[in-house]
């Protein structure tokens, strides 16, 4: 009776951390996306109002506010961009480092992985920091360039969009190689020569055997860089430009520094809607799709 | 026939200190049924690897079809390999996984055609739209060889076929797969561990050990007249024995028993085969034991196998393993455990080891 219990309980954890974590958060977010703004702490006011007799305060001129301004439009689309050019490169470089470790024997394939997490013991901050070191017009690379008589002055390599993508796809990548090799760890090699032995070079058994099969490997790579990138603040901020604004940059503003925290909220929430909805949907169908063709 | 169709010369490979093949020689006959039969870590696989294209020898050539295929990708030989697990692709139906080595040449009318002409000969038409997942092992190991033969492949490599399914499927299968290597007249060459298969499938088979060829011979000869200790042990039950010149004849201290044989030895001692289907076992009421090729023994353990009834006689210092045919459902010609009997044999039927 006990293990039951316990069981249903296990079953339903993650619900409960959903819950917990994810939607109570969420509901707090809209409750103050949708409540007007003054001067004061907290810069809102409450939505329910006592004073003279029950009285709803609320406002969806925030709503408007964000949509009707290209300026939050527009870094969300950014972010969208810079998200979807990131994952592409993660995964460019990921799938074939997690199939090289995937394939290769087990003492080097050890050591393979530890080097892919090391990254993660140290702080993320120092990480990019030390890519603004590598970067900067009298950084490293910029001095050997120069001694090598590559270039005769220092090259701009920092504060633009490209320094962005190289900082993000670097950060991310053990994201994308983790899952990918946990997937690919499983790949039946047999599959491979059997598709060389019916003929096809190693491009076409590419094309035809491995990437069919590693669908869900890079779903689940693609998604872990994918989610986060979008909200990605830092790297946009130690290493990027002032050319092009980003979604994380912006909400940051407008909490911290313009203490607009119900048009901040709006925006939070308007984002997290337009990116979680279509993954759930893509997911729902990928589930059915990947259960129909049982891989 | 052509027995240079396929050419196997000088093969030799090591897997770092592992020496795998050593200096392996082989000639196989266009259309035949070739047996590569050895325990494991015997160099078969490998071996059936590198004709496959999926290992490179550190040294020979492989010559197929007066076409050296030595350095030749898996895809550029004109070759097929049937792996052991299948290797089916699960993300494809069955239709889709027997078109899939001509899809490139063909249109897909002729694709249409040729799946349904090998789904035919294998009779799996009717499962062309299943997913692999939903196939026993049997339609698996079908589907397997019709991705195979499809490609009309100057020579059918097979891992151990059977391995996968059960007994009673299996034999049934032995003989699919004779009948249907007989009809397309593809060259075979196949790798088990089962002794049984390889007799039962093979025109001729080769015995392998520690990456050396032992014998290569047809299963009877190999049954018959096997040269060496290993194979003679290796196939079927054996009875090895130890004799020795003494004076006219040979004799064997464990058994206390003359032996006369039909040729000359060069060695004074020796080891012989007496397979026990070649023992002939006899009521001691009957006879007396004859001075040579004969004793008597004690019946120590007997299974009824049907057919045949197994006997374990102790002479002396050994058991001997007498199969004794059961002609007559009368049980009198059983002999009951702890009963004397006399075995002989012919001298013809002593077998001599040569090392």
């Amino acid at each position: 009776m006990k293990n039951k219990l316990f069981e249903k309980y296990f079953v339903f954890s993650p619900y409960f951390w959903l819950v917990l974590f994810f939607f109570i958060p969420l509901a707090i977010i809209f409750k103050i996306s949708i409540s007007v703004s003054e001067w004061g702490m907290p810069p809102y006011q409450d939505i329910f109002l006592f004073d003279n007799g029950f009285k709803i305060n609320t406002t969806f001129e925030n709503y408007v506010y964000i949509f009707s301004d290209y300026y939050y439009i527009g870094s969300f689309v950014n972010s969208l961009i810079l998200a979807l050019i990131s994952t592409f490169f993660c995964l460019l470089i990921g799938f074939p480092l997690a199939f090289y470790i995937a394939t290769s024997n087990i003492r080097l394939r050890n050591i393979l992985l530890v080097l892919v997490i090391i990254p993660f013991w140290s702080s993320f901050l120092l990480r990019v920091y030390a890519w603004k070191i590598i970067l900067q017009n009298n950084g490293i690379l910029n001095v050997i360039l120069l001694n090598l008589g590559i270039t005769s002055e220092p090259l701009q390599l920092l504060y633009n969009q490209y320094a962005v993508i190289m900082g993000i796809v670097y950060t991310y990548l053990p994201l994308m190689i983790l899952p990918l090799y946990g997937y690919l760890n499983k790949f039946d090699l047999n599959l491979i020569e059997a598709s060389k032995d019916l003929g096809l070079n190693r491009i076409k058994t590419f094309f035809k055997v491995i990437l069919p099969l590693s669908v869900p490997g890079i779903v689940a790579g693609s998604l872990l860089v994918f989610i986060p990138v979008v909200g990605e603040f830092i790297i946009p901020e130690m290493l990027g430009g002032s050319d092009r604004l980003y979604y994380g940059k912006i909400l940051w503003e407008e909490f911290f520094v313009n203490r607009n925290w119900p048009g901040a909220s709006a925006l939070a929430f308007s984002g997290i809607i337009i990116l979680v909805l279509p993954i759930v949907i893509f997911q729902i169908l990928y589930s059915r799709w990947s259960q129909k063709n049982e891989i | 026939m052509d027995n240079n169709f396929l050419v196997i010369e000088n093969i030799s490979k090591s897997f770092g200190d592992n020496k795998v093949l050593e200096n392996i020689n082989l000639n196989i006959s266009k259309s035949e049924f070739f047996g590569l039969l050895g325990s494991s870590g015997s160099g078969k696989t490998t071996l059936l690897r590198i004709l496959g294209g999926f290992e490179k020898p550190d040294t020979g050539r492989v010559i197929l079809d007066g076409m050296d295929i030595t350095n030749l990708e898996p895809f550029d030989r004109p070759l097929n390999y049937m792996f052991q697990s299948y290797a089916l692709f699960p993300h494809l139906n069955v239709f889709n996984n027997l078109a899939f080595g001509i899809k490139e040449n063909f249109t897909q009318k002729e694709i249409e055609i040729n799946v349904r002409n090998i789904a035919e000969l294998l009779s799996i038409e009717h499962l062309l739209n299943r997913r692999i997942k939903q196939l026993s092992g049997g339609e698996q190991q079908r589907v397997a060889l019709g991705r195979c033969l499809i490609k009309k492949p100057k020579l059918l490599l097979l891992d151990e076929p059977l391995a996968a399914l059960d007994k009673k499927l299996r034999s049934k299968t032995q003989l699919e797969l004779t009948t249907l290597q007989k009809k397309l007249k593809i060259t075979f060459v196949f790798v088990t561990h089962d002794q049984e298969e390889a007799m039962s499938l093979s025109d001729r088979m080769a015995i392998m050990k520690n990456g050396l060829i032992l014998e290569c011979s047809s299963p009877e000869e190999i049954y018959e007249n096997p040269k060496s200790l290993y194979t003679a042990n290796f196939i079927g039950i054996a009875n090895i024995i130890e004799i020795y010149k003494k004076d006219e004849n040979f004799y064997s201290d464990d058994l206390g028993v003359n032996f006369k044989l039909n040729k000359e030895l060069k060695n004074t001692k020796t080891n012989i085969l007496l397979r026990p289907e070649k023992i002939k076992i006899q009521s001691i009421n009957n006879l007396k034991t004859s001075s040579f090729n004969s004793f008597s023994g004690e019946i120590l353990e007997k299974s009824y196998l049907g057919s045949f009834t197994r006997y374990e006689i102790k002479i002396k210092n050994m058991i001997i393993s007498v199969l004794d045919q059961n002609f007559n459902s009368n049980s009198n010609y059983n002999f009951p455990k702890g009963e004397k009997v006399i075995c002989s044999w012919e001298s013809e039927s002593i077998k001599v080891l040569e090392d």
